[in-house]
């Protein structure tokens, strides 16, 4: 059987550039590529069953499913079509092996497409907020602030508030780090703070820009832990607060609130004496229809650090989601999703 | 400055006067110099002047394929916007008329492939099952182009898509690549394109579907360059006439504008209300009319003080008329409301929140609405919304889709046009004046959760859900006209 989990890890590590959704994407190529089939459904029911698998093992599988959804609506629309008369299953595997590298460079052009984009939001004299750890948010800000000439010195002046979180090991905070050393480099005046700083800064701020794990049905977003407190804070000052994304995150999933998304996080942990009393909470809830059909599907493993772990940000707080297809309102989002889902 | 105007004060109705007798190009330059000195002013007069004078512009241009009147259009569509960016009304309508004439090559090729038995082949699917059917059917004759909205008009990619040479496969032949009616960008096109297959699939799609060419830079549109070959090796259908048919549904359209927003009055005001309105908006006057012959109710009525203030008055008192101003003069005459035993209660913008405790509904009319659902107004617009805002009062806004604009506010800042300041203070006192900065603002800008309902000619949209309208009025192609400073 094919290691797709490792595959995944692997591609994920390898090549730092690549997100979640297409490196779930390319691990799925692989794997085709790697099985023999020779049926459409015998191709749809390995996807199926890596993609299940592939979402056992990593605890948050939101951004992936972003690209396993993708794929497979991709599969079944392109395969079972009845007008796809003359386009036969060899032809179809066939594009889909040779071509994988493709799918990952159009993935990282559309980063770059954004920062051509999103860098006419920032004009001079703006101070921006962003929670960095994304690359997306990283590029935009490198190529505004290098924008209009050549020689990397860019003609918009402006100032970047960046939000670190406390703990500052994870790979998010290399990512920062790199890319506030770029903007400094080119002569942006960057300031770190901590997130609990935020509210004591917002009313300098101009605009928020964070980047997003998936964005959801409603045009909300599951992004990194604290991106739903800037989002509230910034609608609270009035400042616009803009989602940076790809739109190969977009995803299908409806969150209702915190606890919805389908992911298992241990954030807030309950403790007595005694210990954490999360089993007896796990044993309450349980018995709820609701929670307990989400559990039914899979038992996700505890994803126990704060680092990775993310809140969802309800869609009324984003004034804009900036994608290489161009800015969208979040209402925009569900007709995306509709298009390749229905 | 061509002669044809002498001896009256240039306005619209001059100009369209001297459209008839004068050469394209002075009329071109005509329109210019009225645009700049603001004797052309306001959405409807130049949209009006715009759709008029591109007409002839069609007329005139002897073309031997479609891209040449693209190109042509688009070159007289960019002096015009760069004459006046914040008039957007103009690049509207230009944009509008190059969709027209894109719809009608792609209509021409179509037919001719049809008529040779090509069939689309499977590998692009056909673009009408990617539209949502219920929405080009519900929007105007010219509005049937499902893309989505909101590049900004200066963008330019400056990493192209990596194109990797694809070969096809024994099994496709040409025919395929002809098919593509609307070439599908690649997946991660600058454009806010959904191309006949959904953008999110397009990361994955099928490069054999794609158009051959690379992404082209905005503004040079070389993608519509295998329609024009195509479009020459056909017998052909006229072009020429078919977009000047075109134009003309669309200046229809500007007639009947108001008369269709006003349908829709009935379902928005009801007997005994109060209505706050603000200027003197034609647009307005005609739906409380249209509602005043069913119902009575109250409106309470901003006067607009300085820019707009006259107007109001008399549009209160004699309603409209001829030579309440300039622009006005093509506007038919209407009754004033009181005449059909309607209160109208004239107030200074101050009196605004004051009075908004009482109001049931604002109804506002804008000078343009942009892509995100925020909108231009005169001056005082924003005070008005907010104060309902924080009543909790619904604000209406009627809108013509040809106030639409396809552009993103990126900074708000630029959009708001100043005025003379001597509207505020009088010249005459000129040591008051030597010590302050006078200014006077025209428009305000209204931020999009302000409002609760759009009232287009199509009927009522949520603010959130314009950037549909957008996407059904503008190809994206065209968004980019080249203009600078309108964002």
């Amino acid at each position: 059987m094919f290691d797709i989990v490792g595959v995944y890890k692997r591609l994920l590590t390898e090549d730092e550039d690549i997100t979640m959704p297409v490196a779930a994407i390319e691990a799925l190529i692989l794997a085709i590529a790697d099985t023999p089939s020779s049926t459409v459904s015998e191709t749809l029911d390995l996807v199926g069953k890596l993609t299940a698998e592939l979402k056992r093992a990593i605890p948050n599988s939101i951004s992936l499913s972003a690209g396993t959804d993708l794929f497979q609506q991709y599969l079944i629309s392109n395969l079972q079509r009845p007008s796809s008369g003359n386009v036969d299953f060899e032809q179809m595997r066939a594009h889909l092996v040779g071509n994988g590298k493709v799918f990952v460079e159009r993935a990282k052009a559309a980063r770059e497409t954004i920062a051509g984009l999103g860098r006419h939001f920032v004009r001079d004299g703006n101070v921006i907020l962003t929670n960095g750890g994304s690359r997306v948010v990283g590029s935009m800000l490198r190529e505004a602030a290098e924008s209009s000439n050549g020689n990397h010195r860019g003609s918009t002046r402006f100032k970047v508030i960046w939000v670190l979180s406390s703990n500052s090991v994870s790979a998010a905070e290399d990512e920062s780090a790199a890319n506030i050393a770029a903007l400094r480099e080119r002569d942006i005046p960057v300031a770190t703070i901590p997130s609990t700083a935020v509210a004591y800064c917002m009313d300098q701020v101009t605009q928020c820009f964070v980047g997003a794990e998936g964005v959801v049905e409603n045009g909300g977003i599951v992004s990194r832990m604290g991106t739903y407190q800037i989002g509230m804070l910034a609608k609270a000052a009035n400042k616009p607060f803009y989602v940076v994304s790809e739109s190969h995150k977009f995803v299908r999933l409806y969150p209702i609130n915190q606890q919805d998304l389908g992911i298992e996080q241990n954030v807030v942990d309950f403790r007595t004496a005694k210990g954490s009393v999360k089993d007896e909470d796990d044993a309450r809830v349980g018995s709820d229809e609701g929670v307990a059909d989400v559990e039914a599907q899979e038992k996700a493993p505890l994803s126990t650090a704060l680092d990775d772990a993310v809140d969802y940000t309800p869609p009324h707080l984003i004034s804009g989601i900036i994608t290489e297809s161009g800015v969208l309102l979040p209402s925009a989002v569900s007709e995306e999703l509709i298009k390749i889902w229905f | 400055m061509p002669a044809a105007i002498v001896g009256e004060t240039p306005s619209l109705s001059t100009f369209l006067k001297s459209l008839k007798s004068t050469d394209v190009e002075s009329s071109i330059d005509l329109f210019i110099s009225l645009l700049k000195r603001r004797q052309i002013k306001n959405s409807r007069p130049c949209a009006l002047a715009t759709a008029q004078l591109l007409l002839r512009v069609v007329a005139a241009t002897r073309i031997r394929d479609v891209q040449q009147l693209i190109d042509r259009i688009s070159e007289v569509g960019r002096r015009l916007v760069a004459a006046q960016p914040r008039e957007m009304a103009v690049g509207n309508i230009v944009r509008r008329i190059l969709g027209v004439v894109r719809e009608v090559a792609e209509e021409d090729e179509r037919d001719g492939s049809l008529g040779s038995g090509r069939v689309s082949g499977a590998a692009s699917p056909d673009p009408s099952e990617a539209r949502r059917p219920f929405l080009t059917k519900t929007f105007s004759g010219m509005s049937p182009l499902g893309q989505s909205v909101t590049v900004p008009h200066d963008f330019h990619p400056r990493v192209k898509t990596p194109m990797i040479e694809y070969t096809s496969p024994p099994g496709f032949d040409a025919s395929a690549e002809r098919e593509v009616k609307r070439p599908v960008l690649p997946s991660s096109a600058s454009y806010a394109g959904l191309p006949p297959v959904s953008s999110l699939l397009s990361l994955l799609e099928d490069p054999l579907a794609r158009s051959p060419i690379p992404t082209p830079p905005p503004g040079s549109s070389p993608r519509i360059q295998p329609m024009g070959k195509i479009t020459e090796s056909k017998e052909k259908i006229d072009v020429k006439a078919e977009v000047i048919d075109g134009i003309k549904e669309l200046l229809d359209e500007l007639e009947v504008v108001d008369n269709q927003i006003a349908e829709n009055a009935l379902d928005h005001i009801h007997s005994n209300e109060i209505i706050l309105t603000h200027t003197s908006s034609q647009t307005v006057q005609k739906f409380l009319m249209t509602a005043a012959r069913k119902r009575k109710f109250t409106v309470v009525h901003a006067e607009a003080y300085p820019n707009n203030h006259d107007e109001t008055h008399a549009t209160i008192v004699n309603g409209g008329k001829k030579g309440t101003g300039d622009e006005e003069e093509v506007d038919e005459r209407w009754k004033p409301l009181t005449s059909m035993g309607i209160t109208v209660i004239l107030i200074p913008d101050t009196a605004v929140f004051a009075l908004m405790s009482r109001i049931n509904k604002v109804i506002l009319a804008p000078h343009s609405v942009l892509a995100n659902g925020s909108l231009l107004a005169a001056a005082g617009a924003s005070t008005i919304a907010l104060a309902a805002k924080s009543h909790r009062v619904p604000v209406v806004v009627l809108s013509g889709v040809y106030k639409l604009s396809p552009i993103y506010p990126f900074d708000t800042h630029e959009l708001i046009e100043y005025g003379d300041p001597g509207k505020v203070v009088s010249y005459e006192e000129g040591e008051f004046m030597d010590k302050v900065d006078v200014i006077n603002p025209l428009y305000d800008w209204v931020d999009a959760d302000c409002v609760d309902l759009y009232i287009t000619n199509l009927g009522g949209c949520a603010p959130s859900f314009l950037y549909r309208i957008v996407a059904d009025h503008y190809r994206t192609e065209d968004i980019d006209l080249g203009g600078k400073g309108s964002s």
